[in-house]
């Protein structure tokens, strides 16, 4: 339990960093905390794979490109997003206690059902499911990211043959 | 034999042993952790500090000269000199650089390094952390150093540490892809992504069940070797902290103990990856007569050494030449293994082996082909001149 | 005008048979300096230095000094200028002995070279009519403090003839000849013993 509590504590702290900053840079390094503070619960839930999943992926690649998004922005140093608001500021300060509002006492209705799978969900379990009783999603998506990426590559290439 | 092989497990069920009389039994698998962490802290800066030893003296014989031998007898007490010499330097940050994360980079770099060594099986039942994931969890881990330097090249506030910074960012992550997938094949083979299992699963026939010597296992290792090699930052793939590039790179603005920090998370990184590929390919801690933690000692050992021989003869890739090395050339070519490895798993001796075989030489030629690397001079025909 | 450039193009098949040679046989090379490192007597050619000395050459030069014939209070050196006057740098300072009477004597008083000005050029040498300057061959004078140390006085810059022959024994031998030659030509010659 105070494992819990202590990491809660971090990730929330990394959370506000990474909205509250005013060095873009810190920013990103406090969602990185974030993103970190994440994986560590899901290995408190007994979920390592995703965990592990979760550090390759979000800190690993997620990270790495909004660092680089940030190395292309001009003003890494301003001013915190609750002074750059100004006048809006009592406006989003509303906005957002009303969506905390909400989704606070949707959750707090909500019954989650004792969790239906008793034990350790296993790397193999997960492969397993993916390509036996989740192929169709999982080919849907590996095409999508194929899409993607050859999406990607024509806006990159189209200002080359532009020039020539 | 047995007591030898087993030593290191033994002393430390003795320690917890005599600790059970004095200490209540909740604390006890904290004993144990603790004491695998201690042992690793001890034994990773030393394995660094000699390894920086052995490799001046390996660079050294091979450029014909002495390494250093004045430093105690040939040259073994050099580290501890280099040590005291970074802890007395002073401490320069620049002008405008962001002090905390200037200081955050290199705990930042080193502790992933450290944290790479928690799941290498180095001996029979010696894994600090037997994980299920742990392959998984090894490469994860990696690629969060690899944010560290982009961290140290940022906050230097020198356009050539970001320039250093950019390069090493986008030559890690390059290599990491053709790195996972080289590596695919042993999860396919063994079923799990244990080292420990890995290990154990190339067990039997006197050493040739290692999977180097199968035919996706000698394409899967050097695919494997060779990205290893990249992402600790080694030459010849050392373009982000090249010497004469870049000035030094992400680290120029490192002086003393913050130097000394991503020095040794390079060596780290390089034991590290060495002593994955002898667990996955080579057999981890098999072996016939020795005791299975100097097996393991003696194959890492050996892989470090070619690390250090392919610094001592090649000269550093530009940093196109490099990624376009990974993504044209080593990534098809891991897939193609991973094509490989499954035609070996499903037909059988000798058909497999010559099947196999033929499409990674096919798929060897074909890349080979697609990637035009011989120059010839000629004469330059302009269209609208002549 | 034709310019040439490199240009790309896909491999030839004997070409792509020596792919990953080229890497092979830069590793092997290297391997073998390794290996012959240790096996091979002089493939590394680094000297030692303060253990093992490599042998200097008799013409080497590089500080002056002052050579005496018997005793170290009857040197060569008159006192005459010459080599103070000549020296590029100024390195030399000579003050003459005087007798009691005030007149002065064959002999210098104060002969100070200040051996960091000193540009080891052997003019001092070349110009001295006497043969009592020479240039000696030690190199390691490391000194704490420049105007103390670095400032050799007549005693420290004395050396017997022994000394000379045994550091350049040719130019020894034929100073020795000339002036034996000399000597003889003034002992012969009539009417110049006073």
């Amino acid at each position: 339990m105070l494992f819990f509590y202590l990491l809660a504590t971090l990730t929330v702290l990394g959370a506000l960093g990474a909205t509250l900053m005013k060095n873009l840079i810190h920013c990103a390094l406090c969602l990185i905390l974030f993103f970190l503070g994440i994986a560590t619960f899901y290995i408190l839930l007994g979920a390592e794979f995703i965990a592990a999943v979760q550090i390759l992926i979000y800190v690993g690649a997620v990270a790495t490109l909004v660092l680089f998004a940030i190395m292309l922005t001009q003003n890494v140093v301003g001013e915190t997003t609750l002074k750059g608001l100004g006048q809006n500021r009592w406006w989003a300060l509303g906005l957002t206690a009303a969506v905390i509002g909400i989704l606070g006492s949707a959750i707090h209705h909500q019954r989650f059902s004792a969790a239906s799978y008793a034990g350790r969900l296993t790397t193999q379990e997960i492969g397993q499911a993916l390509v036996v009783v989740y192929a169709l999603p999982f080919e849907v998506v590996s095409l999508l990211l194929t899409g993607a990426m050859i999406g990607a590559i024509v806006i990159a290439m189209e200002d080359r043959k532009k020039k020539q | 034999m047995e007591l030898i092989d087993q030593l290191f497990v033994l002393l430390k069920q003795a320690i917890l042993k005599t600790s059970e009389s004095f200490l209540p039994p909740v604390f006890l698998p904290f004993l144990s952790i603790l004491i695998s962490i201690t042992a690793i802290a001890l034994f990773a800066p030393l394995t660094m500090m000699y390894l920086t030893w052995l490799e001046r003296k390996v660079i050294a014989r091979m450029q014909n000269r002495f390494g250093p031998n004045r430093v105690g007898i040939y040259g073994l007490l050099q580290p501890i000199a280099d040590g005291i010499k970074m802890l007395t330097k002073e401490d320069v940050v620049p002008l405008g650089a962001d002090r905390v994360v200037h200081f955050l980079a290199p705990v930042a770099v080193v502790v992933p390094s450290l944290l790479l060594f928690s799941v290498l099986p180095f001996g029979r039942g010696m894994t600090a952390v037997n994980l299920d994931i742990g392959l998984l969890f090894f490469i994860a881990v990696s690629s969060i150093g690899t944010l560290a330097i982009f961290m140290g090249g940022w906050a230097s506030r020198n356009k050539f540490s970001l320039l250093g910074a950019m390069r090493a960012l986008a030559q890690m992550i390059s290599y990491e892809v053709p790195l996972v997938l080289s590596v695919v094949p042993v999860v396919m083979m063994t079923g799990t992504l244990s080292t420990q299992k890995i290990v154990e699963a190339q067990a039997g026939w006197r050493g040739f069940h290692w999977y180097l010597f199968t035919p996706w296992g000698v394409v899967g290792f050097l695919i494997f070797f060779i990205c290893s090699v990249s992402e600790v930052n080694r030459t010849p793939f050392d373009i982000p902290e090249g010497e004469s590039e870049i000035v030094a790179g992400f680290h120029t603005e490192y002086s003393g103990m913050k130097f000394a920090l991503f020095y040794m998370a390079e060596f780290l990184g390089a034991f590290a990856y060495s002593a994955l590929g002898a667990t996955l390919f080579l057999g981890g801690w098999q072996g016939p007569l020795l005791p299975s933690w100097l097996w393991f000692g003696l194959k890492t050992f050996f892989l470090v050494f070619v690390m250090i021989w392919l610094r001592g003869t090649f000269p550093r890739l530009r940093v196109d030449q490099l990624m376009s090395y990974a993504w044209k050339f080593l990534l098809p070519m891991a897939l193609v293994n991973i094509l490989a490895a499954g035609i070996w798993h499903y037909l059988s001796f000798p058909l497999s082996l010559i099947v196999s075989a033929s499409v990674l030489l096919i798929g060897f030629i074909a890349l080979s082909r697609l990637a035009p690397t011989g120059t010839r001079l000629e004469k330059r025909v302009y269209r609208y001149a002549e | 005008m034709s310019f040439l450039y490199a240009k790309r193009y896909p491999l030839y098949a004997k070409e792509q048979l020596m792919l990953g040679l080229g890497i092979a046989k830069g590793m092997i090379v290297t391997l073998k300096q390794f290996i012959e490192s240790y096996t091979k007597k002089g493939s590394i050619f680094t000297v030692q230095y303060p253990e093992e000395r490599k042998p200097i050459a008799e013409a080497f030069r590089n500080f002056p000094i002052l050579v005496y014939d018997e005793t170290p209070e009857d040197p060569r050196c008159v006192a005459c200028d010459i080599c103070a006057k000549e020296c590029p740098p100024k390195c030399i300072t000579i003050v003459r002995d005087r007798d009691e009477q005030g007149r002065g004597l064959q002999k210098p008083k104060l002969f100070d070279i200040d051996v960091s000005v000193c540009m080891s050029c052997g003019i001092c040498e070349e110009v001295c009519p006497f043969d009592a300057i020479y240039m000696d061959k030690e190199f390691e004078l490391s000194a704490y403090n420049r105007m103390h140390s670095l400032n050799f006085h007549q005693e420290q810059l004395l050396r017997p003839n022994s000394y000379f022959h045994k550091i350049r024994p040719t130019d020894a031998a034929q100073i020795d000849a000339k002036r034996k030659e000399k000597e003889k030509a003034k002992n012969t010659q009539p009417g110049t013993t006073a």
